[in-house]
C-alpha cells in the first residue's frame, strides 16, 4: 500500500512543522518576531530525552513543555521588558538553547543506556497537529483573546488606546508558542525514539518559512506544512530509485527555502506580514 | 539600570550553576579558559586563528547593521565565498592565484546577498527571513558541490583536494608554535577601512543616515532603497572574503562542515562592537578567546555547550544595553 | 480637573490647569496649536497621565493610571488619529477591548451594533474591513465605539478636521442627541464657529495655561479669538511689497496616487516665482501632504516638475538645484534623533558646497544660531533638545544655506508666536533677495498673515480664489470646504 505509507509519512514529516509553525503563529500574530523557534524545539527535544529516559514518557513530555515555555518566556521578557530588538533576542535564545542542549545532553545522557527514549504514541501529536490550526483559526475568529491577539499584532499603539495591554496579551501568545514548540520538540524525539545532536536540523526555520508562505494564517500554513511533508515523503519513498535521480536531493531539500524567498518577494500574492510585527 | 543588573545576575547564576553541575569550580574554569586561549604561544596562535574569520565576518555584519539591516546570511555568504575561492584556487597558482580566488569569494558572497538586499529594499520582505532561507540553500548548494563536481575522488568524506601551497596566503610570522598569518592583517585592515569610510566619507554618512532614520534620509536626498541594496551586497562581499581568506590562509580546502557557525558568532561580534567599526576588533578577539578557551574547557570535562550559552547571554546583555528601542513619546 | 500639570522633558506642556465640565453639555476646549488642549485630554484619558493635579468625577477624586481605568470610569476619547485598526473588520474594531464575554457572540454583537448605528442614523457594512472606511465613516465608527462602551464622558479631539461641512453638521446633530440623552461631550477644536454654534461652555488655553472658562452665551467669536491669541492682532491684512520675479518652480499636470490607490493629486499645475511666498491652504487630507512630498521628490508622481527651468528628478538633484525643506514631521523626516547636532546640521547638505566651504562645526554653529536654538554643545544628541528647539534647528538648517526654493510645512510648528514670526521674517528676507517659498499649512490665518498668494487644495485639485478676492478669508474658506 504505497499510497497509505506516503500519507502516513507526509503526516509524520509535516506534524512537527505544523506544531512549530503554530507556535510561530501565536507569537508573530501578536507582534513578536520569533526566529527562536529552532532553539525552543531543540531544548524541548533534549529535555524529552534527558528527563524521559529515567522518569518515563509523561515526565519527558512535561519537561519538554516546561523548558520550551521557559525559553519562550525569556524571549518575552527580553523583547517586552528590556525592549531588545526581537531578532537579536531570537538569535540569543537560539544560542542559549543550542548551548544548553549540548551541555545538558553531554552531562546527563547515559552513554550506556540501551534502547530508545520512552515516548507516548506519535498519533497523539499528529492529531494535535491537525486540530491546532483549526482551533487557532476559530480562536481568532470567535474568542475575545484571539481578537485581541490579532489587534495587538496589527497595531500595538492603537490597541493600547483601546485599553488593551499588549505586554500581557503577548505573554499569553508566547506562552502558547512555548507549548507548541515544546510539543514539536517532543514529537521529533518520539518519532525517532532517539535523541541526537542537532535533531531539529533547521526545522524551526522551515516552520517559520511555512508561516511566511502561508501568509501568517493558520489553515494555509497547515497546508504548506503538509505540502512540505508530502515532498519529503516522496523523496524518502523514491530514494535510490531512478524516479528522482535526475534531481539532486539537495535541490529537493532547498525547495521550501526557495519558495519562501519567492513568497517574501511578493510573487505569491500580497505581502501579509502583520503590521505591528516588532513594534513595542 | 536595575533591570540590566537583574539580567546580568541571572546570567551569571545560570553559568555558575552549570559549572557546579560539571563539578568544576568557576575560578578554575575561568583560569582554564584564559590559559587555554592566551597562556602559551601555541594558544595565542590558535586564538588568532579563531579570531580571523569572526573579525572579517563581523565587519560584514557591522556594515549591514549600520544601514539598519540584520545580515543573518553571513553564514551562507561565507560558505559560497569559500567554495568559489577554492574552485578558483584549484585552477590557479601563485600570488595571482590567491588574488583571483579572493575576488571569486567576494563576488560569490555579494551575489548570495543580492536577493536578500533586493527583496528588502524593493519588495519590503524582511531580510532576516530571506537570509535565513538563503543560508539553508547555501548549505545544500555547497553540499551538492562537494558531493559532485568539487569532490576529491580519493576521499570518503565530502571535501575538495587541497590547494597548491603557492596559492595560500603567506605567514607573517612563523616560529612554531606561534604562527601568524597575513589573514589577521586583512581583517584589521577591513575594520579600519570601514571605520574611516563610515566616519569620513559622504557615502558613509549617507549609509548611517539610512540606518538611523530612513525617512529623514530620503528627505535629505538619499535613496534608502539603493543604499540598503548596496549595503547588503557589500556586506555579502565581505562575508565572501571571510570565507575565501579562511580557505587561502588556514584550511587550504573546502569541506562539509566548513563553518562551525561563523555567521552566527559574527552577528554577536557586530552587536558587541558598539558605535565604532573598530569595536569589531576587541569583540572578535573576545569571541576568539571564548572559542579557543572553550576547547580547553572541554578537555577539562566541561561540555563545549557552555561557551555557546555564554555567547547567547552576552548577545542578550549587549543588546539590552545598546540596542534598546526608544519608546517614542507622543 | 484641578491643577493639572504635565512636563515633557524640559518643556512645560500644562501648568496648573483647571477644567470644569457640567453633565449633559457640549463643552469646548479651544486654543492655538500647542496650547495644551490635546495634552489635557490625554491626561484625562490617562493616555499620558498628568504629573500633578486631581481629577474629580461626579464629586469624587479619581486616579487613572492607565487608559483602561479611564474607560472603566465611563470616559471615552476619539483622538485626531483614529484608533481604528485597518486589518480588522468594522465589527471587530467596534468590539475590541469591550467584547463582553470570553467567547464572542457574533450574532448578538452584530444586532447590538446595528441598533446603535440606526439610533445615530449611521449605516455600516459590519463584516467589511475597516481599511475601506472613509474619514467620515471612521469618525462615525469611533463615535459608535464610545457608545458601545457606554461612555458617559466623550472626548473628541478635532473631530471635524477631516470632515466635509455636511458631515460636520451631521456629526454635531448626533452629538446634540447624545448630550440630550445623558452624555457629556468635551470637544477640542480650533474652529470658533463650532464653539459658538454648538457648545454650551468653553475653556480657553494658551501656552499651557488656563485663560478663561465661560458659558458660550456670554461670549463672542471675536472675544474668544482675542483670548486665544493673547495680544491684539495688528489688524488688517499686511501689505507686501516684494517684487515678483521669474518662475522658480513650475509644475504641469502633476498627479499622485495615494497609499490606498486613490487619486491623491489630480493633474495639478502650479507656478511659483522668485520673490513670492506661496501659501497652500486646505483642510487636512486633501492632498497637501502628497503635493509637498511630490515637490520634495520623495514620492513618485507623474507630470512635469521644473526647478529654475531644469527638469527635476531625484531629491538629491533637487537639493542641488537649491531646494531646501522644512518637513511636516520633524522627528520622522527632519532629524536623526540619536545623532549629534553637528551631524544633523549636515543632513541634506552632505553633498552641498556650503559644508565644504565652512566645515561642519562652523556650519552647525550657524544653523543653531539662526533662530536661537538652545543647546549646550554641538556634540549632544538631537534627542536631548525640546521639540521647539529641534524645530528652530531644522528651520535654521533650511534657511541658513540661502535656498532658491524653500518648501515648508507649517514652519512654525511647536514654536511660540515670537519664534514663528522670526522664522517667517527670515523666509520673507530670503524671498526679497530672490528666493521662492512654498508654505503648506492647515491654518488659513497663518497663511493670510504671511503669504503673498494663496491657492487651495480640495480633494486633490488645485483651486485659485476668484479675481478681486485673492486674500478674502471667506471665499478662500469656501474653496477649502469645496463650496466655492
Amino acid at each position: 500500500m504505497p499510497l497509505l505509507s506516503v500519507l502516513v509519512l507526509t503526516l509524520a514529516l509535516g506534524a512537527p512543522l505544523i506544531l512549530a509553525s503554530m507556535g510561530g503563529y501565536t507569537s508573530e500574530r501578536s507582534g513578536v518576531i520569533n526566529i527562536g523557534l529552532e532553539g525552543m524545539m531543540m531544548i524541548a527535544a533534549c529535555m524529552t530525552a534527558v528527563v524521559g529516559i529515567p522518569l518515563g514518557p509523561v515526565a519527558g513530555l512535561a519537561a519538554a513543555l516546561v523548558s520550551a515555555t521557559l525559553l519562550s518566556s525569556l524571549h518575552w521578557l527580553v523583547t517586552q521588558k528590556y525592549s531588545v530588538d526581537h531578532v537579536i533576542s531570537g538569535m540569543g535564545i537560539n544560542a542559549v538553547a543550542a548551548g544548553a542542549a549540548s551541555f545538558v545532553f553531554g552531562k546527563f545522557a547515559d552513554p550506556k543506556h540501551e534502547g530508545g527514549v520512552p515516548h507516548l504514541s506519535v498519533w497523539i501529536y499528529y492529531v494535535l497537529a491537525i486540530v491546532a490550526p483549526l482551533a487557532l483559526w476559530l480562536y481568532t475568529q470567535r474568542a475575545r483573546g484571539g481578537l485581541r491577539m490579532v489587534a495587538v499584532g496589527a497595531d500595538p499603539e492603537k490597541s493600547r488606546l483601546m485599553g488593551l495591554s499588549p505586554g500581557r496579551i503577548r505573554f499569553v501568545a508566547l506562552f502558547a508558542t512555548g507549548l507548541f514548540t515544546g510539543l514539536a520538540g517532543a514529537l521529533l524525539v518520539s518519532d525517532a525514539a532517539i535523541y541526537t545532536n542537532n535533531i531539529t536540523a533547521g526545522r524551526g526555520y522551515i516552520a517559520l518559512a511555512a508561516l511566511v508562505v502561508g501568509g501568517w494564517r493558520p489553515l494555509p500554513t497547515l497546508m504548506v506544512c503538509l505540502g512540505l511533508g508530502f515532498l519529503g515523503s516522496l523523496q524518502l519513498r523514491f530514494q535510490g530509485t531512478d524516479v528522482l535521480a535526475v534531481i539532486p536531493s539537495q535541490a529537493w531539500a532547498s525547495l521550501p527555502y526557495l519558495v519562501t524567498i519567492i513568497a517574501l518577494a511578493g510573487f505569491l500574492g500580497k505581502n501579509r506580514t502583520p503590521a505591528g510585527l516588532g513594534k513595542p | 539600570m536595575w533591570r540590566l543588573l537583574a539580567l546580568l545576575v541571572g546570567g551569571v547564576a545560570i553559568l555558575a550553576a552549570a559549572m557546579l553541575i560539571s563539578s568544576v569550580s568557576p575560578v578554575e574554569a575561568v583560569k582554564t579558559l584564559i590559559l587555554g586561549s592566551l597562556g602559551s604561544r601555541g594558544a595565542i596562535a590558535g586564538t588568532l586563528r579563531e579570531t580571523t574569520p569572526l573579525l572579517i565576518a563581523g565587519v560584514a555584519v557591522y556594515l549591514a547593521l549600520r544601514a539598519g539591516l540584520f545580515n543573518i546570511g553571513v553564514e551562507g555568504q561565507l560558505l559560497v565565498g569559500a567554495a568559489a575561492a577554492t574552485a578558483v584556487a584549484l585552477k590557479t597558482s601563485g600570488s595571482a592565484g590567491f588574488m583571483l580566488a579572493a575576488a571569486a569569494g567576494v563576488g560569490a558572497g555579494a551575489l548570495w546577498a543580492l536577493p536578500a538586499g533586493w527583496i528588502r529594499a524593493y519588495r519590503s520582505g524582511h531580510e532576516v527571513i530571506t537570509t535565513i532561507m538563503l543560508n539553508n540553500v547555501a548549505v545544500y548548494f555547497t553540499g551538492w558541490l562537494l558531493a559532485n563536481p568539487m569532490k576529491d575522488p580519493q576521499q570518503q568524506s565530502p571535501t575538495t583536494v587541497s590547494i597548491d601551497a603557492s596559492t595560500r596566503l603567506p605567514n607573517l610570522y612563523s616560529h612554531p608554535p606561534l604562527i601568524i598569518n597575513v589573514a589577521i592583517v586583512v581583517g584589521v585592515t577591513a575594520a579600519t577601512l570601514l571605520a574611516i569610510w563610515l566616519k569620513r566619507t559622504i557615502a558613509g554618512f549617507e549609509l548611517e543616515a539610512v540606518g538611523a532614520n530612513p525617512r529623514a534620509a530620503q528627505f535629505a536626498g538619499i535613496d534608502p532603497k539603493r543604499t540598503m541594496l548596496l549595503a547588503m551586497t557589500s556586506s555579502g562581499a565581505i562575508a565572501g572574503l571571510a570565507g575565501a581568506v579562511q580557505v587561502l590562509a588556514y584550511e587550504g580546502r573546502f569541506y562539509a562542515g566548513f563553518s562551525p557557525g561563523y555567521g552566527f558568532d559574527s552577528l554577536g561580534v557586530a552587536l558587541l562592537a558598539g558605535n565604532n567599526a573598530l569595536g569589531v576588533l576587541p569583540a572578535s578577539l573576545l569571541f576568539g578567546i571564548l572559542a579557543k578557551g572553550g576547547t580547553a574547557l572541554q578537555i577539562e570535562g566541561v561540555p563545549k555547550g557552555i561557551t555557546t550559552v555564554i555567547l547567547g547571554f552576552l548577545i542578550l546583555l549587549a543588546a539590552a544595553i545598546r540596542y534598546r528601542k526608544v519608546n517614542a513619546v507622543a | 480637573m484641578q491643577g493639572i500639570s504635565k512636563r515633557f522633558g524640559p518643556v512645560i506642556a500644562l501648568e496648573d490647569v483647571d477644567l470644569h465640565v457640567e453633565p449633559n453639555t457640549i463643552h469646548a476646549v479651544v486654543g492655538e496649536n500647542g496650547a495644551g488642549k490635546t495634552t489635557l485630554m490625554r491626561a484625562l484619558y490617562a493616555a499620558a497621565p498628568a504629573d500633578a493635579g486631581t481629577i474629580w468625577l461626579n464629586g469624587e477624586a479619581v486616579h487613572f493610571a492607565v487608559t483602561k481605568d479611564a474607560i472603566r470610569a465611563g470616559i471615552g476619547m476619539v483622538s485626531q488619529h483614529y484608533a481604528i485598526i485597518p486589518e480588522l473588520t468594522c465589527l471587530q474594531n467596534l468590539m475590541l477591548g469591550a467584547e463582553g464575554s470570553t467567547l464572542l457572540n457574533l450574532q448578538a454583537s452584530r444586532k447590538k451594533a446595528e441598533a446603535l448605528a440606526s439610533r445615530m442614523g449611521f449605516e455600516f457594512d459590519w463584516s467589511g474591513p475597516a481599511s475601506e472606511l472613509s474619514p467620515a465613516g471612521a469618525q462615525k465608527l469611533e463615535i459608535l465605539k464610545l457608545l458601545w462602551r457606554e461612555a458617559k464622558i466623550m472626548i473628541l479631539d478635532e473631530p471635524t478636521a477631516m470632515l466635509s461641512p455636511a458631515d460636520s453638521d451631521a456629526l454635531f446633530a448626533s452629538l446634540r442627541v447624545l448630550a440630550s440623552e445623558g452624555a457629556t461631550v468635551i470637544l477640542v477644536t480650533h474652529r470658533l464657529r463650532e464653539v459658538i454654534d454648538h457648545c454650551q461652555t468653553v475653556t480657553v488655553l494658551r501656552g499651557g495655561k488656563l485663560v478663561a472658562e465661560k458659558p458660550v452665551a456670554e461670549t463672542s467669536a471675536s472675544e474668544l479669538a482675542h483670548l486665544i491669541v493673547g495680544s491684539e492682532m495688528d489688524g488688517g491684512v499686511p501689505v507686501f511689497t516684494s517684487q515678483v520675479g521669474g518662475p522658480v518652480l513650475e509644475i504641469e499636470g502633476l498627479s499622485v496616487t495615494g497609499e490606498r490607490g486613490n487619486v491623491a493629486l489630480d493633474g495639478i499645475s502650479l507656478t511659483a516665482h522668485s520673490g513670492e511666498i506661496l501659501g497652500i491652504a486646505g483642510v487636512d487630507g486633501n492632498g497637501q501632504r502628497e503635493l509637498f512630498q511630490a515637490i520634495a521628490g520623495v514620492t513618485p508622481s507623474t507630470g512635469m516638475t521644473e526647478i529654475r527651468g531644469m527638469q527635476a528628478s531625484s531629491t538629491a538633484q533637487r537639493l542641488q538645484q537649491g531646494l531646501q525643506i522644512i518637513p511636516e514631521d520633524r522627528h520622522e523626516e527632519g532629524i536623526v534623533a540619536e545623532w549629534s547636532l553637528e551631524d544633523n546640521a549636515a543632513l541634506g547638505l552632505q553633498r552641498s558646497a556650503v559644508l565644504k566651504s565652512r566645515g561642519r562645526r562652523r556650519w552647525a554653529t550657524e544653523v543653531a544660531g539662526l533662530f536661537g536654538t538652545k543647546y549646550a554643545n554641538l556634540s549632544q544628541p538631537m534627542s536631548s533638545l525640546s521639540g521647539g528647539n529641534q524645530q528652530r534647528f531644522v528651520a535654521g538648517r533650511a534657511l541658513a544655506s540661502h535656498p532658491s526654493l524653500l518648501l515648508a510645512f507649517q514652519p512654525g510648528r511647536g514654536l511660540d508666536i515670537h519664534g514663528t514670526q522670526q522664522v517667517y521674517q527670515r523666509i520673507r528676507d530670503e524671498c526679497e533677495s530672490g528666493a521662492c517659498a512654498i508654505v503648506v499649512s492647515f491654518d488659513l490665518d497663518e497663511l493670510l498673515e504671511h503669504c503673498d498668494r494663496i491657492v487651495v487644495l480640495n480633494s486633490g485639485k488645485l483651486l485659485e480664489p476668484p479675481k478681486g478676492q485673492e486674500r478674502d478669508r471667506t471665499s478662500i474658506g469656501r474653496l477649502m470646504v469645496g463650496a466655492g
